[in-house]
């Protein structure tokens, strides 16, 4: 162990050029951090605030809203987690391989590894625990239960905190490990596990069956008409919906990645459409986050303005109780895209160090660097595009007869949701376009 | 003697405290095959790369047909390179998630050719250096001779007339580097275009008309007799290099 140190310390004198592969992970755990402890405060509100004064009874929902929507954020967590390992094991490439080179066992290097990047977690964590109490003022105005929630009651406790952080720094830890299963540090460099793309036709003749026996049952329980039954509905639709999606996402990726390809008139296109294709899963991994959003912000969505226009709330409390079911929908789809933004720069990052030396030829080759920018971004963008609109549609068509509603009776509402996922698509160019200064860089160490 | 088409003049260039042009003079002639050999770090790469247009030299310049490539600026380099040089370097460097014809074809669309007739004129480039019905091979599928196959494809599709080669046989083994090399000659120099080497490789070197020696910057007609290769390798005591041990002709205009 001694020794472990002993070498961490001497490889982690930053190397020149290294400053924003090690910013960006650090910046990454930032935002999880600020973004967790947010949510967290805001969730725990519920539990604190409502055993005094819960005269309306409506606690219960409120603390299962929002343990549902705190467990809705841990895989677009662990994704950006596990991105940010990824690239701080790329920062190393050249000294990790060394170290195998000179007989250091596997073992040892990803042990180097796992503890620095866990480090570079660590100041993260840091600066995402300001973060968090700079923005608690704005955070306080947002009402919840007819009240703004205040800033007395978002300062997490002491223990709270350090369990979240705790929590945190495992995280970091074991999205490490599992970043690196990805990974091969072999003697001649680090380079990502290149698997052969196998994304079987079956998963999409199970889906689509999966799909039929739930359409099937949702609308023989939508006729029923009564509200405890539509909210079975509503949780059978997100529960099979989302692992309908899984299981045919991949698969609905190279197919409209194939398409393209076909028709690709121009270098960009042809690039991004390959690259797509090196991996469907791995495509639908970064992005299959916002499949969740998507659709929670479809399902939820579409019941809460059809209860809206229905005139359905019977008294104030229920008007306040789904009016701030909205807003919590929208807060829950606003941090999944900001989640998944962070992924995918810090993914693109890592991928651009991972082909440095191809981007340097392809410069070298004379191709213009907008083409480089356009095609990466493109890789990414389309299955954005694909996972956010498809997951969409997907909810709309299950919940078909609620949408159709929605549509006609509250198209505000349903236009406020289709502005809010437009938005988090912007969302996640933007974080591409972060990743932007590392191949300038790349290309100008060359 | 034909026309000179691609010039250097008195290039210099350093990095910190090494030189690694110094006061370099070069011609280059249609349809010629030149080698340039040289030690690790003698600045042979360097000068690849400033007369191609990917390195600014600090002083001097670069004549293509009439066009200072010193001059230009980056973009206009870029665009250069693009549309009249070719390069093969030393492990292909193609993408890896394109297929061959797709990898070629690529060269042809960034000059805004339609990519059926791309795709097209990448075929029969391909079948020309005997990789038929390997065109939708990925390149993980190629061995490293084919691959360099290649990239020699990609390099003449567009119709450069000269193609730069940055080591273009060092990762292949002697027989495929033979191989390589008479496809790189023929698709070159034998339809009467350009072809610029680096290589370590005495062998590769005689295959060109034409070979120069770099040593600390300085271009020489002959190969220098100090043993650097020797000197840098610790407890070498027989003192054989790499370099053949032939007179000097001291510093020259190649």
């Amino acid at each position: 162990m001694k020794s472990t140190l002993s070498i961490l310390w001497m490889l982690s004198r930053p190397a020149p050029g290294s400053k924003a592969v090690m910013v960006l992970p650090a910046v990454a755990f930032a935002l999880v951090t600020a973004l967790l402890l947010i949510v967290l405060a805001g969730a725990l509100s519920f539990f604190t605030n409502t055993a005094a004064d819960d005269p309306t009874g409506m606690a219960g929902i409120y603390q299962m809203l929002a343990a549902f929507a705190v467990s809705l954020m841990v895989l677009p967590m662990m994704t950006l987690g596990g991105s940010a390992a990824r690239l701080s094991a790329r920062r190393r490439d050249e000294r990790l391989s060394t170290l195998r080179l000179l007989g250091g066992t596997p073992a040892l290097v990803s042990v180097l590894t796992i503890i620095e990047s866990t480090l570079v977690a660590v100041v993260g964590i840091a600066a995402g625990i300001v973060l968090y109490a700079a923005a608690l003022p704005a955070i306080a105005l947002i009402h919840f239960q007819g009240q703004a929630l205040g800033l007395a009651t978002l300062w997490l406790p002491g223990g709270v905190l350090f369990i979240a952080v705790a929590a945190l720094i495992l995280l970091a830890a074991i999205s490490a490990a599992l970043g690196l299963r990805l990974v091969i540090l072999s003697p001649l460099g680090v380079r990502t596990r290149q698997k052969a793309p196998t994304v079987h036709w079956l998963r999409l003749a199970l889906g689509a069956g999966a799909a039929v026996v739930l359409y099937l049952v949702m609308t023989v329980a939508t006729a029923s008409g009564s509200a405890a039954i539509m909210i079975v509905v509503l949780c059978a639709a997100f529960a099979g919906g989302l692992a309908l999606l899984n299981l045919m996402g991949p698969f609905v990726v190279k197919w409209i990645a194939t398409r393209r390809l076909a028709r690709a008139t121009t270098p960009v296109r042809l690039l991004a459409a390959r690259s797509i294709l090196e991996s469907p899963k791995a495509a639908w991994r970064q992005v299959s986050s916002l499949s969740m959003t998507s659709f929670i912000a479809v399902v939820a969505g579409t019941g809460l303005a059809i209860i809206a226009s229905a005139g359905d709330a019977h008294n104030a409390e229920d008007a306040i109780l789904y009016g701030d079911m909205r807003t919590g929908v929208l807060i829950t789809v606003i941090v999944s895209f900001l989640l998944v933004a962070s992924s995918a720069g810090v993914n693109q990052a890592a991928a651009v160090l991972d082909r440095r030396e191809l981007y340097v030829s392809l410069d070298r080759l004379g191709m213009p660097r907008p083409i480089m920018e356009s095609a990466r971004k493109r890789a990414v963008m389309w299955p954005v595009q694909i996972v956010t609109i498809g997951s969409g549609v997907l909810a709309a068509v299950l919940l078909f007869p609620l949408t159709g509603l929605a549509i006609i009776f509250a198209p505000v509402s349903v236009l406020v949701i289709a502005g809010i996922l437009a938005g988090g698509i912007g969302l996640v160019w933007l974080g591409l376009a972060a990743s932007a200064p590392i191949l300038t860089a790349v290309l100008r160490e060359a | 003697m034909t026309s000179t088409f691609l010039s250097a003049r008195s290039l210099s260039k350093r990095y910190g405290a090494g030189i690694a042009l110094n006061n370099v003079d070069l011609d280059i002639h249609p349809g010629e095959s030149v080698a340039i050999m040289g030690a690790s770090g003698s600045g042979k790469t360097t000068l690849l790369h400033t007369l191609a247009g990917i390195t600014s030299p600090d002083s001097g310049s670069v004549n293509y047909e009439g066009t200072d490539v010193t001059g230009l600026n980056e973009t206009q380099r870029s665009k250069l390179r693009r549309e009249a040089f070719g390069f093969v370097f030393q492990s292909g460097l193609l993408i890896p998630e394109l297929t061959a014809i797709e990898n070629v074809a690529l060269a042809l669309m960034l000059n805004g050719v339609p990519r059926r007739d791309a795709e097209a004129q990448s075929l029969g480039w391909l079948a020309h250096l005997g990789l038929a019905g390997m065109e939708n091979r990925r390149i993980g599928e190629l061995s490293g001779g084919q691959a360099q196959r290649v990239a020699i494809a990609r390099a003449q599709v567009t119709g450069a007339r000269i193609v730069f080669a940055d080591e273009p046989t060092g990762a292949l083994d002697s027989t495929t580097s033979a191989e390589v090399m008479t496809a790189l000659l023929n698709a070159t120099a034998g339809r009467g275009n350009t072809l610029v080497l680096v290589t370590h490789d005495p062998t590769v070197a005689s295959r060109c008309s034409r070979t120069l020696f770099m040593h600390d910057g300085v271009l020489s007609l002959a190969p220098t007799s100090r043993p650097a290769a020797t000197q840098a390798i610790p407890g070498a005591s027989t003192g054989t290099t790499f370099l053949p041990q032939l007179s000097q002709d001291g510093e020259a205009r190649a």
